[in-house]
């Protein structure tokens, strides 16, 4: 009895002091991503894959600190979880900083936590451009969706196109994306012919692809969440001709790397404005997607990927301004303004608004030579802000 | 325990017991229990309070179902309509009336309680299939207004901001949400005590007997719809109440609290605890929460896979719910040790 | 006028698919009165196993598609022996609640072998063109939906008026215990009824797979939309999920082309009113 007490006052002591000695050299990050359910493939993996690509690369020590990585999974928009899991990581798990999120109900239950606790947060998709005024300690390394679709509706008035219609699912990011494409092109001079709000729960497309086509714009611009709604989408598209009636597609993520393959031939001459494209030639990026394949061979490079590298990125340098030591202000203070070769290209954090300012692409849809479909980029839009703020919503 | 005491009035009315109110003659037992179970479980989990509180909250709403499906007999895949109300009411009114958060509740348990109101006048005319593809029906076309309906709820976004006030303009909800797990908890446990007069009072068993045998109650007089009716309103009071403290506790309220996959969990949780006698609808969330809970952090669907499974198991098993098999498991291993007595 | 002969085209096209996922399920409610909410189980299975054996083997895809079906049919034998004859006669509830753990058992098994991304379908040739008729152009295997839809209806037709089996059927469903006296097994209807709903259901999972992509959460996400036109049809009835796809896709069609906002607020709409009106259904009987 005795001799297995003192074992037991024996091991937790050495439980006590070495969590207490390892506690100020091992900063925890909680990551919030769906990494199961209908996002997991678009979002969830990526997330997770972009982090340990960056581990790979760099290690995992910062600042004199080992940072560590914990993942919580949610499916999809559930405000009431998402503080839940953040609340839990910040009290329980005692992260230092909270990273991931793909939805913006999501990010919006998160902020108050963030800013009333002093924990960053850095978004890794979240794309309304107000999230990320929502707390002082929130970062954004993905893109907002003004800041990819006023290039798209800019590279329509340089190809002279002057009519366009918006086609857009109801809700949220959607009509962002409408209201943004819209103010550009019209102050460009273009013309906005109709307006078109799809409900979300969609599965047939046919009849806006025939109403589209009927009132013959020069083009469309279409915005649609990932997954079953964006194939459906391109697939009318194709299959009611437009392309042959002279409207020309006009998008942002439709055709992103994780669904561009299930898309098939269809896709095939698409042209999307986004922020990153797999097939990006620069040495950065292919230094990044052999790091990935090294760790899994069929991991996919998708913006979402590179907003999570880009995102530990962030997070590092933060722990090094902090030196592993618990200050929120001091480590957004530090990323203030930070720049770097990202694997997308050059990109800035924003010093008032902590947005990503990033080049945007205009990319068409291309077989390339192992027969596989990639984003082909062919012009850059340099340095583009998110809009959301300038174009006064 | 007074187990063969209670054996008779199961048999009788498979409610009354629980409605009785006293084990081994104390009052408002069951209300201790309760009580007692939440205060435990905040004792040995304190970094755990946002998750017990989700648990509070969605007990809550289970219990309103209950009175929906296990007391008035209505099967139903909306009743998250009702709960989502009330959640949306409660938090414009603490954005754009008062912060108060008692009032708050009022609001959201009376806004479900109306809209259950009005969709149950029509709803309830119909029995079977067609009533539970109406309430899918009914459902969804909320989901779809209020996503419309964008400058008060914020649509897709979700409603953020939602303030709370001190309680009694005194306690403070702190950081770490202990003042919103009591606070959650107090609910919890008034509201629990509220049922339970309901289903004991003569209203409450006249609808056990509709339950039971709608045909001989109709001959015995009862109106079926309108005390069927009363019950769906009843279930939609507690559901906004439900749908309001989940409003005030988490800040935010997303267009998913009316969702279809949050109707079919809580039929789910329910089920697995039993309907019909209020305190399976409390051990079912328990039990669903918490093994999602540790079973999200391996893969989902494993998860999927093991709950149904245990649905399967459950309806072919045990088709009266866990808490029931287990309170038969429990009567025969009593019986079995006082007859080994006997034979000493 | 030209929008109006767009409406009914696209009308048509749409409810045909829904047709041909429902009616299976419509035959097996109205059969053995079991709420079966795994219907769309075997819908998925359809297209799943399609892609799958059709990969394997190097088939095409009409091949894979025939086999496909049949294999789903067989696969119903099984499940209905094993498991849903033992609530046969339970309360619709415990139906509810059964069915549902067989939905989330089908998605997690297919999530776990395919994974969670969408599967694409292969198209034969002939059906990736579009047929231009002037005013518009109608894609290739739109018109061939209709058409295997107008199939399976005169068909199904022909199985319950002119065969044996048919008869068998329709008496069962009217009285089984009037069917059991007069010497007709039952048991071995229920069963061919249940494999029969299931091939439907594969075939439509495959032939509507260009609407309702597959995804490992088919099964859930379309629950409501075959649901609804059961209800709305009424139960047993072939001609009722006929119509009633007809009637709830032409007029979500309609609303997609004048009022897009309220497209599907206009369904659930029609099918309460539906419903209100005749609550067993437009061709249902009462039971």
């Amino acid at each position: 009895m005795k001799s297995a007490t003192r074992k037991a006052l024996f091991s937790a002591a050495a439980l006590f002091f070495s969590t207490s000695v390892v506690g100020a050299e091992v900063v925890k990050v909680g990551v919030i991503g769906p990494f199961s359910g209908p996002f997991a493939g678009a979002f969830g993996t990526p997330f997770r894959q972009g982090v340990e690509a960056y581990v790979a690369m760099h290690g995992n020590k910062a600042g004199g600190a080992e940072i560590q990585f914990i993942y919580r999974d949610l499916a999809g928009p559930d405000p009431q979880k998402a503080r839940s899991l953040a609340q839990e990581l910040v009290v329980k798990d005692k992260v230092q900083y909270l990273a991931g999120v793909v939805f913006t109900p999501n990010a919006m239950a998160i902020a108050p936590l963030s800013q009333s606790a002093k924990v960053p947060m850095v978004i890794f998709n979240a794309s309304t451009s107000v999230v990320v005024s929502k707390s002082d300690y929130f970062v954004r390394t993905s893109n907002t969706l003004p800041q990819v679709t006023v290039p798209v509706a800019k590279y329509a008035l340089d190809h002279d196109i002057k009519s366009a219609i918006t086609i857009v699912s109801d809700y949220g990011p959607g009509i962002d994306a409408e209201k943004a494409f819209s103010k550009t092109f019209e102050q460009g001079g273009g013309k906005i012919v109709d307006s078109i709000r799809m409900p979300l729960s969609t599965t047939d497309f046919g009849p806006f692809l025939q109403k589209i086509r009927a009132a013959k714009p020069e083009s469309l611009f279409a915005f649609l969440p990932f997954g079953p709604p964006t194939y459906g989408f391109v697939k009318a598209y194709n299959d009611n001709a437009l392309e042959q009636a002279g409207i020309k597609f006009l998008g942002t993520a439709e055709t992103q790397e994780s669904d561009l393959q299930a898309l098939g031939d269809g896709a095939i001459g698409l042209e999307t404005a986004y922020f990153y494209s797999g097939a990006h030639d620069s040495p950065e990026n292919k230094a990044f997607v052999e790091t990935l394949k090294k760790l899994d061979p069929k991991a996919i490079a998708n913006p979402a990927t590179v907003s999570a590298f880009d995102g530990t990125h962030v997070i590092y340098k933060m722990v090094e301004a902090t030196g592993g030591e618990v200050d929120g202000d001091k480590a957004i203070e530090a990323i203030k303004g930070l720049s770097w070769e990202s694997p997308r290209g050059p990109v800035t954090i924003d010093a008032k608004t902590r947005d990503i300012i990033q080049n945007v692409y205009m990319r068409r849809v291309e077989k390339d030579s192992d027969g596989k479909l990639v984003n082909r980029e062919f012009k850059v839009y340099e340095a583009q802000p998110d809009y959301g703020l300038t174009l006064g919503e | 325990m007074t187990t063969s005491h209670n054996d008779s009035t199961v048999s009788l009315l498979g409610a009354g017991h629980v409605a009785r109110g006293r084990i081994g003659g104390v009052p408002f037992a069951p209300e201790i229990c309760l009580a007692a179970i939440g205060l435990s479980a905040m004792w040995f989990m304190p970094g755990d309070l946002s998750f017990l509180t989700r648990i509070v909250t969605s007990a809550l709403f289970v219990l309103s179902l209950d009175l929906v499906l296990g007391y008035a007999g209505i099967v139903t895949l909306g009743h998250a309509a009702l709960f989502g109300v009330g959640a949306y009411a409660a938090g414009a009114y603490a954005i754009h009336v008062t912060a108060e958060p008692l009032s708050g509740l009022l609001v959201g348990g009376l806004c479900g309680g109306l809209v259950a109101l009005a969709t149950g006048a029509v709803l309830l005319r119909t029995h079977g299939l067609t009533c539970l593809m109406m309430t899918i029906a009914i459902a969804q076309i909320l989901l779809e207004v209020l996503n419309k309906w964008r400058s008060v709820t914020g649509g897709d976004d979700g409603l953020s901001g939602i303030i709370v006030e001190p309680i009694f303009g005194v306690i403070e909800f702190d950081f770490f949400g202990r003042v919103g797990f009591l606070y959650s908890l107090a609910v919890l446990v008034l509201c629990f005590w509220l049922m339970r007069r309901l289903v004991s009072s003569p209203f409450g068993l006249t609808c056990i007997g509709i339950r039971e045998d709608r045909r001989r109650m109709t001959a015995l007089g009862a109106s079926v719809y309108k005390h069927s009716l009363a019950m769906y309103v009843a279930g939609g009071l507690f559901a906004g109440i439900a749908g309001a403290l989940m409003a005030q506790t988490t800040q935010v309220v997303g267009l998913g609290s009316l969702g279809f996959t949050w109707s079919a969990e809580a039929l789910v949780m329910l089920v697995l605890g039993g309907m019909g006698h209020l305190w399976g609808a409390i051990f079912g969330t328990i039990l669903f929460m918490v093994v999602h809970h540790f079973a999200s952090a391996i893969d989902p669907f494993k998860w999927m896979f093991v709950i149904g499974a245990l649905l399967v198991a459950v309806v072919l098993l045990f088709p009266d719910g866990l808490v029931q098999a287990i309170r038969k498991q429990a009567v025969r291993w009593a019986a079995r040790r006082s007859n080994r007595r006997r034979h000493d | 006028m030209e929008l109006l002969l767009s409406i009914l085209i696209d009308g048509l096209a749409y409810g045909m698919i829904l047709f041909i996922i429902s009616v299976g399920l419509s035959i097996t409610m109205g059969l053995m009165r079991v709420v079966n909410l795994a219907h769309g189980v075997f819908a998925m299975l359809g297209g799943f196993l399609m892609v799958a054996v059709g990969s394997r083997f190097g088939l095409r895809p009409e091949m894979a598609a025939m086999l496909a079906v049949i294999a789903v049919g067989a696969l119903a034998l099984p499940l209905e022996k094993l498991i849903f004859r033992r609530v046969y006669g339970r309360s619709e509830l415990q139906q509810v609640l059964l069915t549902i753990g067989l939905v989330f058992i089908g998605i997690a098994a297919v999530g776990t072998v395919f994974g969670n991304s969408l599967l694409a379908i292969p198209l034969p040739e002939y059906l990736k063109r579009s047929v231009d008729i002037g005013f518009r152009v109608i894609p290739m295997h739109r018109l061939a939906v209709v058409t295997a839809g107008l199939a399976v209806l005169v068909g199904l037709w022909f199985l319950f008026t002119k065969t044996r089996f048919g008869i068998n059927i329709r008496a069962s469903v009217d009285k089984a215990a009037a069917a059991e006296a007069l010497g007709i097994d039952t048991s071995k209807v229920y069963r061919l009824g249940f494999m029969l709903g299931a091939a439907l259901a594969a075939l439509g999972g495959i032939l509507g797979a260009e609407l309702l992509p597959l995804e490992p959460y088919y099964p859930l996400k379309y629950l409501v939309l075959v649901l609804a036109i059961v209800a709305v049809g009424g139960m047993g009835s072939v001609f009722g999920s006929f119509m009633a796809a007809l009637v709830l896709g032409t007029v979500e069609t309609a609303a997609k082309y004048l009022m897009p906002e309220i497209a599907s607020i206009m369904f659930y709409l029609t099918m309460l009113v539906v419903l209100s009106w005749r609550p067993h259904g437009l061709f249902g009987r009462q039971l």
